[in-house]
């Protein structure tokens, strides 16, 4: 499996064309807020143009479904075009898409709630405010999406199973 | 961040309790040296924006 390389996801979608914003643990990340994270999550614009330029980005990326990686499932335009959470593995890590988050907030709406920041010498990307962010993630995810304790128990489950 | 269900082959994405099983997996599957490198991979890119954005 690929390890992690946030810019190189980061490039890739702005080299073709892709509108989105970056939300969750790497937004966080980027407003401030002293945590980590292993995958990407952004919220792409749902919107059949966009759609397409996403597919040609996953591809180059040689993106498909991190639940069974080894089956090679690709993400459709349905799939893309849907408020629904795709988990994907890529060359470059794991990235997760989003089509809507909290309470089905899509990228239109979250649209006034960014930072635009640079990224690189060439790389701006648009990022969730930290109050937005923080407001979303009260909306669904409540005291769960902030304690570690449960991922490090999981975790152990899962070692135990191997 | 709670995740919507959505129709996927096989195996549960999540735990009941709301944890990601993929990533716990994926991470499982580095050897130690590799879940390092990946924690250092972030850091660094991490800190290579941050010092894109230093003083705005």
């Amino acid at each position: 499996m690929p390890a992690t390389d946030f810019l190189a996801v980061l490039r890739t979608l702005t080299e073709y064309g892709v509108d989105f914003i970056v939300v969750g643990g790497v937004a966080a990340v980027l407003e401030g807020a002293p945590i980590s994270t292993f995958d990407l999550d952004i919220v792409h614009f749902r919107e059949v143009e966009n759609v397409q330029r996403l597919l040609r980005a996953l591809a180059a990326m040689d993106a498909c479904y991190r639940l069974q990686p080894e089956r090679k499932i690709r993400p459709q335009s349905s799939h893309l075009l849907s408020a629904g959470h795709q988990l994907l593995i890529t060359r470059h890590g794991p990235l997760d898409l989003l089509g809507a988050i909290g309470h089905l907030r899509g990228y239109e709406e979250l649209l006034e709630y960014v930072n635009v920041i640079k990224a690189g010498p060439d790389l701006s990307i648009k990022v969730l405010k930290l109050a937005k962010l923080i407001e979303v993630k009260s909306e669904t995810a409540g005291e769960k999406d902030l304690a570690t304790l449960p991922i490090l128990r999981r975790t152990l489950e899962e070692k135990g199973r191997q | 961040m709670q995740r919507n269900v959505s129709v996927r082959p096989e195996t549960s994405e999540y735990s009941v309790d709301g944890i990601d099983l993929t990533l716990i997996r994926w991470m499982l599957s580095l050897t130690p040296a590799e879940r390092l490198q990946v924690l250092q991979r972030f850091v660094n890119s991490v800190e290579e924006i941050r010092a894109q954005n230093a003083g705005d």
